[in-house]
């Protein structure tokens, strides 16, 4: 009994030491996964994570990069400038991270690629859209994800010339996000000659918004214009329609996701709601598999998860095309496309999508959204 | 003392503890909401369960035995005694460790990776942050929950004033300290009327007033897009890569480009600013405006009897915390590049709060041993990925039960009488 | 007019929803003298169980409202209630000598606790509870109309009848009395034979149990929460019982009611960006004025 046990500890010992020599003979590529792994945006976290991750297994299995195997570091950073800063350090200089895929919000996208840029790592993110992101003019950070401005353009032409719409209410979340969105379509409906009638910011964390609702009704808006997420988009369109409005609802790529509909309490009330969103990914043969394969695992990647896999497919492409080499691989996205599971990208020489492929969708009184044509 | 274990006993309260955990962890751990549907994760469940069960007969079972007793009676009996008064002519044999804190202290930079630098940076910013709200809520006895509220005033003091008046670090070090006592002057002279826990939700509130204002006033504040801030320049040298006009600082001195520099630099200023707070502070509490913030926090009706004027004194306090906070506004801002408002939120508030009170109120030594705990706590914890935030709760709140007075008791050198007074 | 009207209404129910939690805090402050930051986790907790609960009646076939709600009610206030009991005593009991303020760092501690270990155990994302009733009243006046969907009354409802037991719990029967007893003089309490460690632990079970009660009507009211939701509503809630003078009971639900109203008040009628700012000022103005808030009686100074 005891002899067999002895005989099984020892040979965990050598299996372990062998594995980890192994690993040790094997040259290992750190990336970070920054974003919100913990607090209120951990949901966020948790999308880029999957993806990331089902990238690096997939990208691992095909042989790796350049012979080199990908090791995740999941970075924290709570959505807090704050621990942005240090986990950013951390990354570049305990890790040895050559690459980041993050971070989610802005606000720590912001100040953490600067550290980045610093340290010569390529920074992906999937999911900062506000404009200074890129505006900076840092060599190192790309985006897989639109821009704010783009996306408020596609919203406040379909507002105008679809929908004909003349009160028009703009409400945000008061956050990095939400109100750079509702800006940008602001201005582009101010360009075509609309003023909206309402303009105002909700406070994110509530779930009572009735007497904002109450306000739009009393300026009778036919249209209403959110910046924001779900967990706020969610309990508003309710509310809107239970004090009897009729007022059609827009928002951006922020309400992208089924809990929408489960936060709204029942898909009646989420139908008819228009939303800009990149081109649907299953639509390209490479997406298509790799919904697949997330399905297969269980998981449904609703949100950034896709935008999250593709920032690790250019990352990847960017590293094996120059010998591993983050600050040339950046240099090398700025003029040459990369084909990953969301179609060909081409970055401009800001790092952001040259095409923003965003369109308009409708949610229908099933809970699914359609892109409209 | 009977120091027989009743196992019966321990067993029915082991049983009893095991249902209650039933109860409260049978909903939220076991059923797993799923959209408008749910999983069962009933195993969990057990082990929670199980978990409470064991460690619950071992509590029952330790109370018993006559150490346990001993420490329930200690508990129950209240725990004695404030501040340790030593002799008059006390002398610390400890005197020695200041110039070897202060030596290591300057080393450190040059020995430290850029993520343990940046740490200790961070470290520092809450040293000040706590001294700060020590001399707030340890001396003055004044719960303060809005202290974040001078933080924030420091640190936009400091980006806004780059950005409109062209302010740099260096004027606005001073400017930001003036500007945060101002803003403790406008909010302690309504307030200070009030008592205790009145004053504390008043001060919570003008810490949100300040980081709503901040949010909400776009055109210039730039609201939750944040501003950048400028770092501190050596003798007008920069710490860039490479800037439109003149010399930075790594081609003055001919050597190749780090970003280590500047946290270098920011790091020695402050550590030398920590260095002249911890002095003034030792000063204040000997001189008479100390004494009277303490006797005020003692007992206010006979302070005011005594002819002290209890406004002044207050406010007096209000103003020198708020303006530390201000300092480490700056120090904050300079370090991370950018500010925005989601730093300033009431967590940090409490945790500046927690940082004094596990420190223990009042005391310097204290402050600074909590400072670097929790905020190099959560960083050790980043092994514990998602839990990391859960394990700093439980710290907490066992450190608090443990050591409800905090670490570092205060300790006062005692008066001696002048020879020829009245014995 | 009728906008006017409606923003009223909007208060009313916000209002009387803050009044319930705000209970918890007034009670505890009024009893043990501490600010018992928690309590928002623990309705945050509650409305978790309110959408667990409603899963499983649903799973078991039971469709009818009344059914649902009453027995979501009952369900909810039992481990809510028991939620309460347990954090008292794991987190506050052992710090019933030290001071205050060990005990509110110890409650901000249990808070992190409460939203980290249900977001670790529910996932960190957004949760909703389908929506049970449909269908409101509508008053037609004039050109405009206020509308008021049923769930909001049987908020009112509810809210109001169990503020109403509540108060004959504490004013009538012989635990009300123990519980005023030992809010007034705890040690006197105790030599005259109450056991004050059990009337601390029933205070903390009666503020949950209120606290359940107004995440079970929110929940289904609003049907999204997350685990992050009870930072806010606590903050507004812990106003609330300030704003009518901690430690008084109708004091929490004068307060409350203040609060929804002229907040809603406000961002219907000025604006919603600063509505926040405007009740935080609406409280420094009355404690200026009344420095023990509305209904708290003036602290004496005793020598």
């Amino acid at each position: 009994m005891s002899h067999t046990i002895i005989k099984k500890s020892l040979l965990s010992i050598a299996v372990s030491g062998a594995i980890a020599v192994s690993s040790f003979a094997q040259a290992e590529l750190v990336i970070g996964v920054a974003g919100p792994h913990t607090g209120a945006y951990a949901a966020f976290g948790e999308q880029l994570w999957r993806g990331a991750a089902k990238a690096a297994e997939d990208i691992n299995s095909a042989g790796g990069v350049n012979g080199e195997m990908i090791k995740l570091i999941k970075a924290d950073d709570a959505c807090e400038p704050k621990q942005a800063v240090s986990i950013a350090n951390r990354l570049v200089d305990s890790d040895g991270a050559v690459a980041v895929v993050g971070h989610f919000c802005s606000s720590s996208t912001i100040p953490a690629s600067e550290i980045y840029a610093d340290a010569g790592v390529l920074m992906v993110t999937p999911a900062s859209t506000n404009p200074t992101v890129t505006d900076r003019g840092l060599e190192n950070v790309f985006r897989v994800c639109g821009r704010d401005d783009q996306q408020g353009d596609v919203a406040a032409s379909y507002i105008v010339g679809e929908l004909g719409a003349k009160r028009v209410a703009i409400l945000h979340d008061k956050d990095t996000y939400g109100k750079g969105l509702a800006d940008a379509t602001k201005k582009t409906l101010n360009s075509y000659g609309v003023e909206e009638v309402l303009y105002e910011g909700l406070t994110r964390g509530e779930k009572d918004f009735n007497a904002v609702i109450t306000k739009i009704r009393s300026v009778d808006a036919d249209v209403v214009y959110f910046g924001g997420l779900h967990s706020e988009a969610g309990p508003l369109v309710r509310q809107l329609r239970e004090q009897g409005s009729t007022a059609i609802f827009i928002s951006g790529d922020g309400i992208v996701s089924d809990e929408f509909v489960s936060v709204a309490g029942s898909p009646e009330y989420v139908d008819g709601v228009l939303m800009t969103f990149g081109a649907d990914p299953t639509a390209y043969p490479a997406g298509k598999a790799v919904v697949e394969g997330f399905r297969a695992n269980g998981w449904e990647p609703e949100g950034y998860t896709l935008y999250s896999y593709t920032a690790m497919q250019v990352i990847v492409e960017a590293l094996k095309q120059n010998d591993l080499d983050p600050i040339k691989g950046a240099e090398w996205l700025k003029s040459n496309s990369v084909s990953t599971a969301m179609g060909v990208k081409d970055f401009d020489s800001k790092g952001d999508l040259q095409v923003s492929d965003y369109v308009m969708y409708e949610w229908d009184n099933k809970g699914k959204y359609a892109q409209v044509n | 003392m009977d120091s027989s274990i009743d196992f019966k006993k321990s067993l029915i309260d082991s049983i009893l503890a095991g249902l209650m955990a039933l109860v409260l962890f049978g909903p939220i751990v076991g059923i797993v909401l799923d959209g408008y549907d749910f999983n069962t994760e009933y195993d969990r469940v057990a082990w929670f369960v199980a978990i409470v069960m064991v460690g619950r007969f071992g509590v029952s079972c330790f109370l018993q035995s006559s150490k346990g007793k001993e420490m329930l009676f200690k508990r129950s009996s209240g725990d004695s005694g404030g501040v340790i008064v030593t002799s008059p002519n006390y002398k610390s044999q400890m005197i020695w460790i200041i110039p070897v804190v202060i030596l290591v202290g300057l080393l450190v930079p040059f020995i430290a990776s850029k993520y343990v630098l940046t740490v200790v940076i961070l470290g520092l910013i809450y040293v000040l942050l706590g001294l700060g709200l020590n001399i707030v809520v340890g001396l003055a006895g004044l719960l303060d929950l809005g202290f974040v509220g001078f933080y924030a005033i420091g640190a936009y003091g400091l980006a806004l004033g780059y950005e409109y008046l062209g302010l740099g670090f260096w004027s606005m070090l001073p400017i930001a300290a003036i500007l945060a006592a101002i803003a403790g002057a406008i909010l302690g002279f309504p307030v200070l009327r009030m008592h205790g826990d009145y004053l504390a939700i008043v001060t919570l509130g003008f810490g949100e007033i300040i980081r709503l204002i901040l949010n909400n006033w776009a055109d210039v504040t730039h609201g939750p897009n944040g501003v950048s801030a400028p770092l501190p320049s050596f003798f007008g040298l920069e710490f860039k890569r490479r800037v439109a006009d003149g010399t930075t600082f790594h081609e003055y001195f001919g050597l190749s480009y780090d970003s280590g520099f500047k946290y270098m630099f920011i790091y020695l200023i402050l550590f030398l600013v920590v260095l002249l707070v911890l002095y003034v502070k030792k000063r204040l509490v000997k001189m008479p405006i100390g004494r009277a913030w303490e006797a005020l926090r003692e007992d206010e009706i006979a302070c005011r009897s005594l002819g002290l004027n209890h406004v002044l004194v207050k406010l007096s306090a209000f103003m020198m915390g708020a303006s530390v906070g201000g300092i480490a506004g700056v120090f904050f801002a300079t370090y991370q590049g950018f500010v925005n408002p989601s730093s300033f939120t009431f967590l940090e508030s409490a945790l500046i709060l927690a940082i004094v009170v596990l420190g223990g109120l009042g005391s310097t030594l204290g402050v600074v041993i909590a400072a670097f705990g929790l905020t190099v706590l959560p960083e050790l914890l980043r092994e514990f990925a998602e839990y990391r935030i859960l394990m700093f709760g439980v710290l907490m709140v066992v450190m608090m039960i443990w050591k409800p007075r905090g670490l570092v008791r205060v300790t006062r050198t005692g008066f001696a009488t002048r020879k020829g007074a009245l014995k | 007019m009728d906008i006017v009207l409606q923003q009223l209404v909007n208060g009313l129910t916000l209002g009387s929803v803050y009044g319930l939690i705000a209970i918890g805090y007034t009670m505890v402050y009024g009893i043990i003298g501490m600010i018992n930051f928690a309590h928002g986790d623990v309705y945050m907790v509650s409305a978790y169980i309110t959408a667990i609960v409603v899963a499983l009646l649903s799973y078991f076939g039971i469709e009818s409202f009344p059914i649902i709600i009453v027995g979501t009610l009952f369900i909810t206030i039992a481990i809510t209630g028991a939620y309460g009991w347990a954090i008292e005593q794991i987190a506050y009991r052992p710090l019933r000598n030290s001071s205050r303020l060990a005990a509110l760092i110890s409650a901000i501690g249990m808070s992190l606790i409460l939203q980290n270990y249900v977001q670790i155990s529910q996932g960190a994302r957004q949760q909703g509870i389908p929506n049970l009733l449909s269908g409101a009243v509508r008053f037609d006046i004039g050109d405009g109309f206020v509308q008021i969907t049923y769930m909001k009354l049987i908020i009112l409802l509810v809210a109001f009848i169990s503020m109403g037991v509540l108060t004959y719990i504490i004013q009538k029967t012989k635990l009300g009395r123990m519980c005023r007893a030992t809010q007034q003089d705890p040690k006197m309490a105790s030599i005259l034979g109450i056991n004050t460690d059990r009337i601390i632990s029933i205070v903390f079970v009666i503020g949950a149990s209120m606290a359940a009660v107004a995440g079970v009507l929110i929940t289904m009211d609003y049907g999204a929460f997350d685990f992050y939701v009870g930072f806010i509503i606590g903050i507004k809630a812990f106003t609330a019982a300030v704003l009518g003078g901690i430690g008084s009971l109708p004091g929490a639900m004068l307060g409350g009611l203040i609060l929804g109203i002229s907040e809603s008040l406000f961002a219907g009628l000025i604006s919603s960006d600063y509505k926040d700012v405007f009740s935080f000022s609406l409280l420094v103005i009355i404690l200026i004025v009344r420095p023990s808030g509305l209904l708290g009686k003036p602290e004496v100074e005793k020598v």
